[in-house]
């Protein structure tokens, strides 16, 4: 970073000409791939372009979706993000990093993993991808507090069951295992954890899919009212329109690992541009 | 996708936009491509221009598919123009184009200084009667607290019953749905409210009650643009009808002279 202040972004990520290649990369292997030849694998290479091109800018306090059918490079994104995986293009800025001036992609792999303790937090489709199972629900809200370097015993516990109470867990199973816990109940442990340290961005990976109707219904109440309060930049990805709508008010959609549309919740719901998106609405309407 | 940092404010008010409207429509234009059915192309506006200043309710009248809910939404950025400018002026004095702004800056406009009430609320679900009208206060800019107070007071002012206050309004009645959606969109009046058949599934009692309430707005300099199926809300609440027809505006005047013209395409029999 150079000497001279920065003046921090608005936002509070930023990805740019982000891209995850699976196999050949560089130029050969984007020819021939993305929607307009309705395929994501490279003809020349073989290597599987999962995600190219990717932009996008989230403001604390507001949430913003990336909607697209399986296969679309939507979780890729996201877990490049996260740092699941490692970008191969590209650039992801934080605000809490440098004011935004560094490249989180090029940071070596302990420095990467650190920035999940207290700047992006992801909650996962399945809640064992997130918790470990077998400590109990306080346990794993725990862990990231004393990852974040918390050594009260007694704060830790205070932490953990006001995290508890704001995703609505009942405090008498606190000490109960996370397996003992039904799967909305388990989404919800997997939230206070992603909480824990308050990051200022949360990534959310098709957070109700998989959930009975009714209790995925609850989740969503938690986590809609959860961003409202928190100011927290999240991103929802999904395939479920009603979860978009619900939670985003912008959305970006993408098939074949390209944004093809971006814009408004409402405006895609009601005025589709791109044909797919025009196909997406129209299936998701019945 | 780029959504610019606020940048300076847009370029010098083009010529032809009134130094004081709140919002001044030019050359509009909007055509669905509908791609699902043979990339067939339907136009809805061919050019519109509109002036709406502070205090003023400007009515759109005009028969069916004449474009007037295309108009609404254009404006709302529900439906992207295909061409021409939105002018808004905000609160601040600043000139945007809705037209162009980025998705991020519309947000902001949305919560903070535009209301939109339809005839089709969908409401968000699971959300408490009273939690709607008052985000719509917070939205724009009141304190939580005070944004309770003034919820309450709008929905006592539209009759809707206090034990229905921590109901989903979900549940509730088209009609009581509409008068909650005008509680929201009259709150802490914003500077520019699009009315699209806001009293549509109202009993004649709570029509009434919301129409004296919209009445009201042109005291607090609310620019309103409306939508109404029934001439006799038009001519009590309209400063200016502009009748549209086939994507254009064909008339404008005041209600009394509009209503009145047996020539002019308008909706209803009169």
């Amino acid at each position: 970073m150079s000497s001279t202040t920065v003046a921090p972004p608005r936002w509070a990520l930023k990805a740019e000409g982000l891209g995850r290649i699976y196999g050949v990369q560089g130029p050969e292997s984007l020819d021939g791939t993305g929607p307009d030849f309705g395929t994501a694998v490279s003809p020349a290479t073989g290597a599987v372009v999962a995600a190219w091109d990717i932009g996008f800018e989230v403001e604390p306090g507001e949430a913003l979706g990336i909607i697209g059918e399986s296969g679309s490079g939507k979780s890729t994104v996201m877990r490049c993000i996260a740092g699941d995986e490692t970008a191969t293009a590209g650039r992801i800025a934080l605000r809490g990093v440098g004011h935004g001036a560094v490249n989180i992609r090029e940071l070596d792999p302990p420095a990467r993993r650190k920035l999940r303790l207290d700047q992006i937090a992801v909650v996962y489709q399945d809640p064992a991808a997130g918790l470990n199972l077998d400590v109990t629900a306080g346990g794993n809200i725990a862990d990231p507090l004393t990852a974040a370097g918390w050594r009260s015993y007694q704060r830790i516990r205070d932490r953990a069951a006001d995290l508890l109470r704001r995703v609505e867990v009942p405090l008498s199973r606190m000490d109960d295992l996370a397996r003992t816990f039904s799967g909305g109940m388990r989404q919800r442990v997997q939230i206070a954890r992603a909480l824990a340290n308050e990051p200022p961005v949360l990534l959310l990976d098709e957070p109700t899919t998989g959930l009975d109707a009714s209790v995925a219904a609850g989740v969503l109440d938690l986590l809609r009212t959860l961003l409202e309060e928190t100011g927290v930049a999240a991103v929802v990805v999904s395939h479920d329109f009603g979860v978009i709508d619900m939670l985003t008010r912008r959305v970006v959609v993408m098939r074949h690992g390209r944004i093809v549309e971006s814009g408004l919740t409402d405006q895609l719901l009601e005025d589709p541009q791109h044909p797919y998106s025009q196909q997406l609405v129209a299936a998701a309407r019945g | 996708m780029t959504s610019p940092q606020h940048t300076a404010p847009p370029p010098a008010p083009p010529a032809g936009v009134p130094a004081g409207s709140v919002l001044s429509v030019r050359a509009l234009r909007k055509d669905f491509t509908l791609h699902t059915i043979d990339g067939r192309v339907v136009d809805a506006l061919n050019g519109v221009d509109l002036d709406v200043a502070p205090g003023e309710h400007v009515a759109l009248a005009g028969t069916s598919g004449a474009g007037k809910s295309t108009l609404l939404r254009c404006v709302y950025r529900t439906y992207l123009s295909g061409g021409g400018a939105i002018w808004f002026r905000t609160s601040g004095g600043h000139l945007v184009d809705v037209a162009t702004l980025s998705d991020a800056e519309i947000v902001g406009l949305r919560g903070r200084e535009f209301g939109y009430v339809s005839q089709f609320l969908r409401p968000q679900p699971r959300r408490s009667v009273l939690d709607i009208v008052s985000s719509a206060g917070v939205a724009r800019g009141m304190a939580r607290e005070a944004a309770r107070d003034a919820a309450a007071a709008a929905l006592r002012q539209v009759d809707i019953a206090e034990r229905l206050w921590d109901m989903h309004a979900t549940v509730l009645s088209g009609g009581q749905k509409q008068r909650v959606n005008i509680a929201a969109g009259t709150i802490a009046p914003p500077r520019l409210l699009l009315l699209d058949e806001p009293v549509s599934a109202l009993d004649p009692a709570n029509r009434a009650a919301v129409l004296d309430l919209i009445a009201r707005l042109e005291e607090t300099g609310t620019a309103v643009l409306s939508v109404f199926h029934d001439l006799d809300a038009i001519e009590r609440l309209a400063t200016r009808v502009v009748v549209l027809g086939r994507g254009r505006v064909v008339a404008t005047g005041r209600p009394g002279d509009i209503l009145r013209d047996p020539n002019l395409p308008l909706e209803v029999a009169r």
